[in-house]
C-alpha cells in the first residue's frame, strides 16, 4: 500500500447486520434519503436483473396436493411486491389441473389465472414452471399415471405435451408471464441417460414453441448440480433454451462445501456453481437460501446476502430465492423440536417476515438503482479450467476430486481479487490471459496443444501436478523434467529460492496432507521455490510470449480434501499470491485491488463513472481498502445519498459481517 | 519492603512455620497491597526463592516438599478469589412465551451469575406478566428477554408495553436470540435498549446498563 | 470365492491400507466385476469414499454392503460416519449407531457417535446416556468427556463445563508431547540404560533427563537434573525439567517454585512457561495468571496448536469467550485434527449463540478422532477373520 491517505468512504456504522443499513447500504439510509432527488421516484426493479422468489403452492406438510394455491394468493403476491421482488415462480400441478385423463379442472386453471392477474396488477412477472418435483405438493403424480415414468413413457409424454400446450395456449397473451420453465433438479435427476433427457426436454420445448413462439423458456435445472446428482451432462440441452438456472442443492453443498455458511468455501459456492454452468445462455442464480436446520435466522440472513450479491457480481441474469414461506412441518422426529426455526422461507409459517426477507428487499432495492444498461462488467481474463475427466464415472476419482479442486482454485483466485471465470476443457480460450489448471489428473491431447498455443501467444498458465505420469507436453511447456511421483507427504514446506519473482512468497512449514509430490528436474525453468530439502515446489518458465508456472503438488486438491475451513494460512497465501502475481503480470489482474483477501470485488465500467461492489466473505467486521490505478474523486452509494470526496487512489470501505457495499466511483 | 517480606515468607516456608507465613501476609496486606496483588508481589517471589534454594542444594528434597506443604497452606491467603464479587445488580431473565429455546439463555445467565450478578432466571415460555411480576418483586431494573423464533421475538414488544403500562419505563430491556442479531431494527421495534449477541456481549451490555442506571440514580438524588 | 477374486480383494485391501485411494477403488471395482455380492468389497469402497469425504458415494456403498450382509460391522461404521458428516440425516444416523452398538457392544466409539447423533437431533437425555455408557466401557475416552462438557455448557453454563473440558484435556496425551516438543526432544531417543555411563556434560545430562521424562522415569530424570544443578544452580532449562517432573507427580507447588526460579533466570523459556501455566490453570482464581503465562508462551512457541488451546482454556475461565474463540481458531488452523481445540471452539461458538458452527466443530472433531483411531480396519479385520460369508 502506498502512503496515500485512505479515507473512509462510508460512515463507520454503515454496514453489518447490527445496523439497519446493512448489506447494500454503504452510505447510511438516512443520509441517502436526505439527499435523494425528490422528483424522481425510486426504481422498483431492474429489468436486467430481476429478483424473485419461488412461490410454492403448499406450505404445510399436512396439506394435500389438491390444495394447490388455495391459500390467499393475492395477499401473498401483494406482500412479495412490497418486498420489492419483481419475479415470482409459480408451479403447475399436473394432478391439480388434470385430475382425470383428458379432464381438466377449470377451477384450478382459473386459480392460476387469478394468480397471474394478481402478479400483473403489481407490475411483476412470473415464471410458470411445469413438472417441478416437489415432495410436498406432488405436482407430477397424476393418479391415473399408473406408476409409468413420466420422463420416458410415450403415453405420459403425450399427456404432458397436451397439458403444457393447454396452459401455454390459455396464457400466451398474458403479459405477466415472463417465461415458461421446464422441470427442476429433483425432476431431471430422475434421468439416467442424456438422450432421454434431451428427448423429453426437446419434446416439451417444441410443444411450447408450437403455441408461443415469443416467450423465453427456462431449462429448470442447474447443469453442474445435475452432473453431480445423476451423472447426466445437460449442457447441450440447456444451451438450446433461452435461460438456464444454477442452484446450490443440499446434496451438492454436502459434497462441495459442507461446513459453516457465513465464511469460508460455502460463501463462494453459489457463484462457483453459477459459473460452472457456463455462460452459453443467461443463467438465473436460483434457489438462494439455506438448507440446514440448525442455522439461526441471523446466519440465514447473512448467508443469503452473500449469495444474492455473489449472483450480481458474477454475472447472473437474475436471482430467485428458495421459498416465500416456511414449511409448517409435522412435529416428528427429529424435527419436533426444530432447534432454530429455519424452514428456509422468507417468512415464517404465519407469514410474518424473517430477517432474510429484509435482506432480500434491501438487495432488490439496491439492484433497482443499478442501471445495468449504462455499465459493463469488467470481463474475466483469468479462468480456472475444469478438466473433462470430471465427467468420468467411478472407479475414476476425477469426477469426485476435480470439482472440489476447481472450487478451491476459484476461491484462491477470488482472494487474489482476480476477475475469474471457469472454463471447461475443450472450450475456447479466446479472450483469456491466464488459465489455471488445478490438480488435474489428465488433460486431453488437444488441450495440451491448445494450452501450448495459448501460452505461445502471450497467455499465462498455472498448473499444479495432480498425480500419475506427467504428460510429455509438460517438459517443453513448463521447462521441467518429470522424474516421478514422490508420493504422500504430511507437510508442505516452502523455501523461496527467487524472492520477488512470483509475488511476495514467504518460507513456511505447514501441516497439509499432500497426496502427490512431483520430483522435478529443471529443463529450462527457473526454480522459484523448493521444499525443505531443495526439491522444486514452484517453477516458472518463459514459453513463447507467455509464461508457465508448475506447482509440484496438487495444492488445490490438498486443501479441498483436508479441511477447507482450516487450511493453513500460509498455503492459501501462497496459492493466491501465485495466481495473483501471474495473472497481474499477464494483464488479467484486479482492476481495483483490495487489501482483504476475504473481500470479493466486482467492477463495472461506465462512461462517466464506474460501479464497484465489495462483498465480505468474513463473518466479522473489517475495513477493506480498495485501490484504483488512478485518483478517485468521489464515491457514492449507488442507491443515492451523500457524495464522499476521496482525492486519492485508495479509500476504505467498512463492512460488517458478510456485509456488502455498492459504490459509484468518479475518477479525477 | 515487599521484596524483604517475600524473603521472610520464603523463610517461613523453609522453617515449616505457617503461622509466621500468615503473619507475613497480613503485614503486607496491612501495608496497602491489595488482595489481588498479593500473589504476584509476595507469593511469586517467595516461591522463586524456594525454587532457587532447592536448585542450589540449600534445602534437600524433604525440606523442599515440606516447604511446599506450608506454601499450600498459605496459598488461600494470597490467591485471587475464584468467585467474582457480588455486583449488587439484580437482573431478570427469561425466554419469551411460547418459545422453548433454552441453550442461549442458560449460557448467558450462568455467565452473568458467575460474574456476580443476581440473576432471576424465569426459564423458558415466560409470559410478559411474569417478567413484570418478578421485576416488581425483586426491584430489578434490567431484564433480559430471549427469543429464537420470529413470532416470539416480535412478541417481546408486549414486555415493553406491559412495563410502560405499569409505569416501569425505567427498566432496561435487553434482548437476545438469532432474530435480534439478524435485524437490529427488530430490537428497536420491540422497544429493546440493546441486543445481546452472546455471553460476553451480555457481560458488557449489562455492565454498561448497570453503570448508566447507577449514574442516573446519582443524578436524580 | 475364486482365487482371482481373493487376490483382487487382497490387492484392494493392501492399496486401501496404504492410502493409495485411486488404485484401491479401481481394484475394488475389479473385484466387484468378479463378484458384486461381497460385502467386504462394498465396505472397502465405502471406507475409501468416506476417506475422501464423498458422503453420498460412501452411503451407497455401505448400504449395499449391509444389504449383502447385515452383520458387516465395518459397513455400519462407514455408514454412520457418512450420515453424520453428510448432515441433516440424524434419524438415520441414530439407527445405524444403534445397530453397530448391538453388533459390536464393546465398541466405545459407537456409543460416542450415538450420543452425538442424539445430541444433533436434540435428544439430550439419550445423548448423555450414550456418553456415560462409553465412559463405562473406557473411562479415558476423551471425546465422550468433551461431549459431556458441551452438554454441561448447554444445561448449566461455562463454570461447570470448564472443569470437564480440563478433565478431558488431561486425558489427552498430546499435552505431554507439547512439552517435549517445546524442549526440543527427539522422539526416538531412549532413556539411558545405565545412568553411570551418561557423559559429564550439561547437554548430555539434560538430554538424558528429557529422555527419562519421556519414558516416565521421573526419578531417573531428577537424578540427571540434580547433576546439572549441582554444576550451576541457575540452569533454567534444568529447572524447567525439574518443574515438569514435579508436575507429573502432581506436586504443583514444587513445580511452581522450580518454574518461577527458571523464569527468573530466563523469562521466556517455553518449557518453564508451560509448567507454570499448567500449574496456574489448575488453581481456582489463577486463570488470569495462566492466561498471561500462556500469552507469553504463544509468542515464544506459537507454531504449536496446543499452546493456543491452553491459552484459550484459561481465557474461558476469565469469561473472555471471544478471545478464547480466536485462540482456538489459531489452534485449529495449525492442527485441524486437534479434537481438544475443536470442542473448545464449539464451546466458544455456543457462548455466542452460533449453534450451527458449534455443531460443525463437533462433527469435525468426530471426523478426525475416528480417522486417528483407525477403527475401520479393526472392524474390517475382525469381520474378515470371522469367516467367509454364507
Amino acid at each position: 500500500m502506498s502512503d496515500e491517505r485512505t479515507p473512509s468512504a462510508v460512515p463507520a456504522d454503515a454496514s453489518g447486520p447490527a445496523s439497519p443499513d446493512v448489506g447494500g447500504a454503504a452510505i447510511s439510509a438516512s443520509e441517502a434519503q436526505a439527499t435523494a432527488p425528490a422528483a424522481s421516484p425510486a426504481p422498483r426493479s431492474n429489468p436486467r436483473f430481476p429478483v424473485g422468489v419461488d412461490y410454492h403452492p403448499i406450505d404445510a406438510e399436512r396439506a394435500s396436493a389438491v390444495e394447490w394455491y388455495e391459500a390467499d394468493t393475492a395477499a401473498d403476491v401483494a406482500a412479495i411486491s412490497r418486498t420489492h421482488l419483481s419475479l415470482v415462480r409459480l408451479f403447475v400441478s399436473w394432478p391439480a389441473l388434470e385430475p382425470q385423463v383428458g379432464q381438466y379442472d377449470h377451477d384450478a386453471e382459473d386459480r392460476l389465472a387469478d394468480l397471474l392477474e394478481a402478479v400483473r396488477a403489481r407490475q411483476m412477472k412470473a415464471i410458470v414452471c411445469f413438472f417441478a418435483d416437489d415432495r410436498l405438493a406432488e405436482m407430477n403424480d397424476v393418479p391415473w399415471g399408473r406408476k409409468r415414468d413420466l420422463r420416458t413413457d410415450d403415453y405420459l409424454l403425450q399427456r404432458e405435451i397436451a397439458l403444457v400446450q393447454r396452459i401455454v395456449n390459455r396464457f400466451r397473451t398474458e403479459s405477466a408471464v415472463w417465461a415458461w420453465e421446464l422441470g427442476n433438479e429433483a425432476f431431471f435427476a430422475g434421468f439416467t441417460r442424456e438422450e432421454d433427457l434431451e428427448a423429453w426436454a426437446q419434446a416439451m420445448r417444441e410443444a411450447i414453441r408450437e403455441v408461443d413462439t415469443a416467450r423465453a423458456i427456462v431449462f429448470g435445472a442447474g447443469v453442474e448440480t445435475l452432473v453431480r446428482e445423476c451423472g447426466v451432462d445437460a449442457r447441450g440441452v440447456r444451451d438450446g433454451f433461452e435461460y438456464g438456472v444454477s442452484r446450490v442443492t443440499a446434496p451438492y453443498r454436502a459434497y462441495a462445501a459442507e461446513g459453516p455458511l457465513t465464511y469460508g468455501p460455502a460463501t463462494y459456492l453459489d457463484s462457483f456453481v453459477l459459473r460452472a454452468g457456463g455462460t452459453a445462455v443467461p443463467t438465473i442464480a436460483d434457489g438462494i437460501g439455506v438448507h440446514a436446520l440448525d442455522v439461526s435466522v441471523a446466519e440465514e440472513a447473512a448467508y443469503t446476502r452473500v449469495a444474492l450479491y455473489s449472483a450480481l457480481m458474477n454475472g447472473a441474469a437474475g436471482a430467485v430465492l428458495r421459498r416465500w414461506r416456511d414449511v409448517e412441518t409435522e412435529r416428528r422426529e427429529p424435527y419436533f423440536r426444530d432447534p432454530y426455526e429455519v424452514l428456509v422461507g422468507l417468512n415464517d409459517t404465519a407469514g410474518q417476515p424473517k430477517p432474510v426477507r429484509t435482506e432480500a428487499a434491501r438487495f432488490a432495492r439496491t439492484v433497482a438503482h443499478f442501471d445495468l444498461r449504462r455499465y459493463e462488467r469488467v470481463p474475466e481474463r483469468a479462468a480456472v479450467l475444469v478438466p473433462a475427466e470430471r465427467y468420468e464415472p467411478l472407479p475414476s476419482l476425477a469426477g469426485l476430486y476435480d470439482p472440489r479442486s476447481c472450487l478451491q482454485a476459484y476461491i484462491a483466485a477470488k482472494e487474489a481479487h482476480l476477475p475469474v471465470d471457469l472454463v471447461r476443457e475443450g472450450e475456447d480460450l479466446d479472450g483469456l490471459m491466464t488459465v489455471i489448471v488445478p490438480s488435474a489428473g489428465t488433460l486431453l491431447a488437444a488441450t495440451w496443444s491448445a494450452l501450448a498455443a495459448f501460452v505461445r501467444s502471450g497467455g499465462s498458465l498455472v498448473l499444479s501436478y495432480g498425480g500419475g505420469d506427467a504428460d510429455p507436453a509438460v517438459r517443453e511447456l513448463f521447462g521441467v523434467e518429470f522424474l516421478g511421483d514422490q508420493g504422500v507427504r504430511r507437510t508442505l514446506a516452502c523455501r523461496v529460492a527467487q524472492p520477488g519473482l512470483v509475488g511476495d512468497l514467504a518460507a513456511f512449514d505447514a501441516q497439509l496432507d499432500l497426496p502427490h509430490y512431483a520430483a522435478l528436474g529443471s529443463s529450462g525453468a527457473t526454480v522459484v521455490a523448493t521444499d525443505a530439502t531443495g526439491s522444486p515446489l514452484l517453477t516458472v518458465h518463459q514459453y513463447g510470449q507467455g509464461r508457465t508456472v508448475f506447482l509440484a503438488a496438487p495444492l488445490e486438491r490438498a486443501i479441498a480434501q483436508s479441511d477447507p475451513w482450516a487450511a493453513p494460512d500460509a498455503v492459501r497465501h501462497m496459492l493466491r499470491t501465485i495466481y495473483g502475481a501471474i495473472a497481474s503480470a499477464a494483464g488479467a489482474g484486479p482492476v481495483i485491488d483490495c487489501d482483504q483477501p476475504q473481500v470479493e470485488v466486482a467492477v463495472w465500467n461506465g462512461e462517466t463513472a464506474d460501479v464497484v461492489m465489495a462483498l465480505s466473505h468474513a463473518a466479522e467486521d473489517l475495513t477493506a481498502t480498495l485501490t484504483a490505478d488512478r485518483v478517485v474523486a468521489s464515491v457514492t452509494d449507488i442507491t443515492g445519498g451523500a457524495v464522499v470526496d476521496v482525492g486519492a487512489k485508495a479509500f476504505g470501505v467498512p463492512l460488517g459481517p458478510n456485509g456488502a457495499a455498492a459504490l459509484r466511483i468518479v475518477y479525477r | 519492603m515487599t521484596a524483604e517480606e517475600a524473603q521472610n515468607l520464603y523463610r517461613s516456608f523453609v522453617d515449616h512455620d505457617p503461622a509466621s507465613a500468615i503473619q507475613v501476609v497480613e503485614r503486607v496486606r496491612a501495608s496497602g497491597v491489595t488482595q489481588d496483588a498479593l500473589f504476584d508481589t509476595l507469593y511469586v517471589p517467595a516461591m522463586a526463592f524456594l525454587g532457587g534454594a532447592w536448585a542450589a542444594g540449600e534445602i534437600d528434597e524433604m525440606a523442599f516438599t515440606q516447604a511446599a506443604v506450608v506454601a499450600e497452606q498459605v496459598g488461600s491467603f494470597v490467591m485471587p478469589s475464584a468467585a467474582r464479587r457480588d455486583t449488587g445488580v439484580t437482573l431478570v431473565a427469561g425466554t419469551m412465551h411460547r418459545d422453548h429455546h433454552a441453550i442461549g439463555r442458560t449460557i448467558v445467565v450462568a455467565t452473568l451469575k458467575e460474574a456476580g450478578y443476581r440473576v432471576n432466571d424465569l426459564g423458558d415460555d415466560v409470559r410478559p406478566s411474569d417478567f413484570l411480576e418478578r421485576i416488581e418483586q425483586t426491584g430489578a431494573r434490567i431484564v433480559l428477554v430471549f427469543a429464537e423464533m420470529m413470532a416470539t421475538a416480535r412478541a417481546v414488544v408486549r414486555v415493553r408495553e406491559m412495563l410502560l403500562a405499569n409505569g416501569r419505563d425505567d427498566v432496561v430491556v435487553l434482548v437476545g436470540g438469532g432474530p435480534f442479531v439478524a435485524d437490529a431494527a427488530l430490537a428497536r421495534d420491540v422497544g429493546a435498549n440493546g441486543v445481546i449477541g452472546g455471553a460476553e456481549s451480555a457481560l458488557k451490555l449489562v455492565a454498561r446498563a448497570a453503570r448508566d442506571l447507577a449514574a442516573s440514580a446519582e443524578d436524580g438524588s | 470365492m475364486t482365487a482371482a477374486a481373493s487376490m483382487t480383494i487382497a490387492t484392494a485391501e493392501d492399496l486401501a491400507r496404504r492410502g493409495v485411494v485411486g488404485a484401491a477403488v479401481a481394484a475394488c471395482h475389479e473385484a466387484l466385476a468378479i463378484d458384486d455380492r461381497d460385502a467386504r468389497v462394498h465396505a472397502l469402497i465405502a471406507h475409501l469414499m468416506l476417506e475422501g469425504d464423498f458422503y453420498d458415494e460412501a452411503i451407497a456403498a455401505a448400504t449395499r454392503a449391509i444389504e449383502t450382509d447385515p452383520d458387516c460391522s465395518p459397513a455400519y461404521l462407514a455408514l454412520g460416519l457418512a450420515y453424520d458428516r453428510r448432515g441433516g440425516m440424524w434419524d438415520q444416523s441414530v439407527l445405524v449407531w444403534h445397530e453397530l452398538a448391538e453388533v459390536e457392544p464393546d465398541l466405545v466409539t459407537a456409543h460416542v457417535q450415538l450420543g452425538e447423533a442424539f445430541a444433533a437431533a436434540a435428544f439430550e437425555e439419550e445423548a448423555l446416556e450414550s456418553w456415560q455408557r462409553a465412559l463405562e466401557l473406557d473411562p479415558t475416552e476423551a471425546r465422550a468427556t468433551y461431549n459431556l462438557a458441551i452438554a454441561s455448557l448447554k444445561r448449566e453454563g461455562m463454570a461447570l463445563a470448564l472443569p470437564l473440558f480440563r478433565k478431558a484435556g488431561e486425558l489427552d496425551p498430546s499435552q505431554d508431547e507439547l512439552f517435549f516438543a517445546l524442549a526440543g526432544a527427539a522422539e526416538d531417543v531412549p532413556p539411558p540404560a545405565d545412568p553411570a555411563e551418561v557423559g559429564p556434560t550439561r547437554e548430555v545430562r539434560c538430554a538424558a533427563a528429557l529422555a527419562s521424562l519421556r519414558a516416565e522415569d521421573l526419578f531417573g530424570a531428577a537424578d540427571f537434573v540434580r547433576l546439572v544443578l549441582d554444576e550451576d544452580a541457575d540452569d533454567a532449562e534444568a529447572l524447567a525439567l525439574a518443574a515438569y517432573a514435579y508436575l507429573k507427580q502432581q506436586a504443583y507447588n514444587e513445580a511452581m517454585a522450580c518454574s518461577l526460579k527458571a523464569l527468573s533466570v530466563a523469562p521466556t523459556l517455553p518449557t518453564a512457561l508451560y509448567s507454570l501455566g499448567v500449574v496456574y490453570a489448575r488453581r481456582p482464581g489463577l486463570d488470569r495468571h495462566a492466561a498471561r503465562v500462556f500469552i507469553t508462551l504463544a509468542r515464544q512457541a506459537g507454531a504449536h496448536a496446543l499452546v493456543h488451546v491452553l491459552l484459550a482454556e484459561s481465557l474461558l475461565g476469565l469469561q473472555r469467550y471471544e478471545q478464547a474463540g480466536k485462540a482456538y481458531r489459531s489452534a485449529v488452523r495449525l492442527d485441524p485434527a486437534c479434537v481438544r481445540a475443536r470442542f473448545g471452539l464449539a464451546a466458544a461458538h455456543l457462548t455466542a449463540g452460533r449453534h450451527a458452527e458449534a455443531q460443525w466443530e463437533i462433527s469435525r472433531a468426530a471426523y478426525y478422532d475416528t480417522k486417528r483411531q483407525g477403527l475401520f480396519w479393526r472392524l474390517y479385520d475382525a469381520y474378515a477373520a470371522g469367516g467367509e460369508r454364507p
